[in-house]
């Protein structure tokens, strides 16, 4: 009969794309665990980066390096804004990428002269659609976040501060809360905010047990020197650690849109295995109905 | 010798965590020694050979990236970009490397590619150096 053959070419089509969203679902959870590790092992070096750095900071007098917020004149910085923005390369992963690009368009909005620096694909297809104008030349992939790719794509922004391209750099990214919620979130990667820096200083890690950074210091060859040694390392650090928790947060949201899909999927298979069964039934009784008919039709024939 | 804490932490793996009696590292103006009871200091470092020695005697070289030194009371804080030990070193490779950033440097570069290339150059030249005490 028809229908049932129908309904069971429903169920194998099912049965196929559940598989498919099940793999991506491990190939996720696989490549998450993959890039917490990394993480992890570069997290001390970064805490104690961004330590040193705020101590510095609070070491060096208010308006002498360029990378320093000055409060005293805010006005430049409203002229040139960079926005570096990270999505993934490819959708399938919930809100992720949508979050991300509402933030920036919010963003947009309200800044004078942005230029936006795009990492992901999913991005780049994004605003080019809209017409909106993104750096060109600026070509990187979300996917296994590397070193080397965060010092490029920082390396490439400071230079454009350094040459006064730009006044200000934001970044945009996402962060992850917990093992089912994701934060977007924007911060200035430059200028450095002396206040900010001292409000989000990491805790120190008294698995290493230094003693505490403080001020006395003698700078060689001056604190200047020094800080434009670190200030490149810490934006290297920044974005890095940014790619990360913007890739696990991508793998998390494909992970949980996965785990959806799959669920869906086992609650459609089993109303079209009870549909299924019920025809198949329906399709029997009919059967001996018309079998227990004919026999009876038989019977009278004969009995004439 | 008196001994004093160093922590070796490179971006991508915290090297060394312990007591050591002797360091050299590679400052911006040439090699500087550091033993117990140095005044504190935070010099920026060059790419270039760093040594340590550990109270038991044992002198390990290693080739570390840009970074800076931290040196407190107590202990000391290298953080750098790259560590390597001698036999994680391709002198090959490394001698290629040092060959094109010369030849790179010759050209002319935006201010990041002529940055990186001296990096890239100071790299090569102290994988090499290490390499070459190795032997």
């Amino acid at each position: 009969m028809a229908n049932t053959r129908e309904i069971k070419g429903r169920i194998k089509s099912i049965q196929d794309t559940r598989k498919i969203t099940n793999a991506m679902y491990l190939i996720s959870s696989t490549k998450l665990r993959k890039v917490k590790k990394e993480l992890d092992a570069t997290r001390p070096y970064f805490s104690t980066l961004q330590r040193a750095i705020t101590r510095m900071a609070q070491h060096s007098p208010e308006g002498d390096s360029r990378y320093f917020l000055n409060h005293e004149d805010e006005s430049p910085f409203s002229q040139h804004q960079g926005y570096l923005v990270i999505t993934a390369d490819k959708g399938l992963a919930a809100a992720y990428n949508h979050n991300v690009l509402k933030l920036a368009l919010r963003q947009l909005e309200s800044s004078t002269n942005p230029t936006l620096f795009v990492v992901g694909e999913y991005g780049h297809q994004f605003f080019k659609e809209r017409h909106i104008p993104i750096e060109q030349s600026f070509l990187y992939t979300a996917q296994n976040p590397t070193l080397n790719r965060a010092r490029n794509i920082a390396l490439e922004l400071l230079e454009r501060y350094d040459r006064g391209e730009l006044d200000s750099i934001y970044i945009i990214y996402t962060n992850v809360k917990n093992a089912v919620a994701n934060d977007t979130i924007m911060t200035r990667l430059l200028p450095l905010d002396r206040e900010a820096l001292a409000a989000d200083e990491p805790a120190a890690d008294r698995s290493l047990e230094v003693t505490d950074i403080h001020t006395n210091y003698e700078f060689n060859p001056s604190l200047d020197e020094v800080l434009n040694h670190l200030i490149p390392s810490y934006l290297v650090g920044f974005v890095y650690s940014a790619l990360v928790d913007s890739f696990c947060a991508e793998q998390n949201a494909r992970m949980m849109a996965m785990d959806a899909a799959n669920r869906n999927a086992d609650e459609m298979l089993h109303d079209l295995n009870i549909q299924y069964n019920r025809a198949r039934q329906a399709m029997i009784t009919q059967e001996i109905t018309e079998v227990a008919a004919g026999a009876k039709a038989q019977r009278k024939v004969k009995s004439v | 010798m008196e001994e004093f804490k160093l922590l070796l932490i490179s971006a991508e793996r915290l090297f060394y965590n312990g007591p050591c009696v002797s360091l050299v590292i590679p400052a911006f103006d040439g090699s500087w020694g550091i033993m117990a009871h140095h005044a504190e200091m935070v010099t920026a470092l060059n790419p270039g050979e760093l040594r340590y020695t550990t109270p038991d005697g044992a002198t390990t070289v290693v080739a570390s990236g840009p970074g800076f030194t931290l040196v407190n009371n107590r202990d000391v804080v290298v953080l750098v970009d790259t560590i390597e030990r001698p036999e994680e070193i391709d002198a090959n490779r490394a001698r290629r490397e040092y060959e094109e950033a010369q030849e790179d440097l010759r050209q002319k570069q935006s201010q990041k590619e002529h940055r990186m290339t001296e990096m890239a150059l100071a790299k090569a030249l102290g994988r090499l150096q290490v390499k070459d005490h190795y032997r």
